[in-house]
């Protein structure tokens, strides 16, 4: 399996939100998060630190052989809050990865705790070898 | 500085590399990208016009691993982010994911009614609300004459 590599340009990302009232359009961060990929017993297990993220607000989806998570964080502020100290901006997460052929697609699962997602990655099983019955005429 | 190169740079883009240059300037670095794997973990600090509340992205950290006190008025946090199955070094293939133990200290602001501080860890997501005192009464002083 192979992580696409980050690319900063797209960091910052547009929202464009069609408002009937106020056509207006808000900045939303989307950060790339930090994962760990390691071997399991039986195949592969991802690891995502995604905090803000609720099992609501999250998307996990394979399309050919990309797997894409995508969780949105919604702010726990209060509207009149104003920032006073800031080390980190609270945005969206967002990566994909290339699966290889040793992952079995249909039985991958995954559950998100402590704002953890992990997805396990079964190894496909290899097909047992067939005798072909030859047949003389 | 340009933080921001490609390695053959020709004219067309370096008004690209001008412009990454720009935003990524204007934010900060640490924050950018895959997350670097820091050892203590950031923390913001808003107000509202009835609180202060402290933010910080705490993922594999158990509640009962994570601990808050406050003396003297400065509030000390102290965690272990640790999966609940640790995996031997070997098995990984690939591993940003901060991990280990680590703690911070942070003066508070004053007029803070202490005894009234409540946390709150969901998602991975700590917020620490420290409500404001509310603001003393103008005393009157009588004042006695012969």
């Amino acid at each position: 399996m192979s992580t696409d590599q980050p690319d900063r340009s797209q960091h910052l990302v547009m929202a464009h939100q069609t408002d009937d009232s106020t056509a207006s359009s808000t900045e939303r961060y989307v950060f790339t998060p930090p994962i760990d990929i390691f071997e399991t017993d039986d195949g592969l297990m991802l690891r995502a630190d995604l905090p803000g993220v609720s099992l609501e607000s999250l998307e996990l989806q394979i399309q050919d052989n990309r797997l894409t998570l995508f969780g949105r964080v919604e702010t726990v502020l209060p509207e009149d809050a104003v920032p006073l100290h800031r080390e980190f901006e609270v945005g969206d997460f967002l990566r994909s990865f290339i699966l290889s052929d040793e992952v079995d697609y249909d039985r991958i699962t995954a559950r998100l705790s402590r704002g953890v997602l992990e997805v396990e990655l079964p190894r496909a099983e290899q097909p047992e070898p067939r005798r072909i019955q030859v047949n003389a005429d | 500085m340009a933080v921001f190169r490609l390695g053959q740079s020709w004219d067309p883009l370096r008004d690209l590399e001008r412009e990454v240059d720009r935003f990524l300037q204007r934010v900060n670095l640490t924050f950018h990208g895959v997350r670097p794997g820091r050892k203590y973990p950031a923390v913001n600090v808003h107000e509202s016009a009835s609180e202060y509340i402290l933010t910080a992205e705490l993922p594999a950290t158990a509640p009962e691993e994570l601990e808050l006190t406050i003396a003297n008025g400065v509030l000390t946090m102290t965690g272990n982010r640790r999966d609940e199955v640790e995996i031997p070094e070997e098995r990984f293939r690939r591993q940003e994911r901060p991990r280990g133990t680590w703690q911070r200290s942070l003066p508070l602001p004053e007029r803070i009614q202490e005894d009234q501080l409540s946390a709150d860890f969901h998602n991975g997501v700590l917020v620490v609300r420290l409500p404001k005192a509310p603001q003393e009464e103008p005393r009157q002083i009588p004042i006695t004459s012969d």
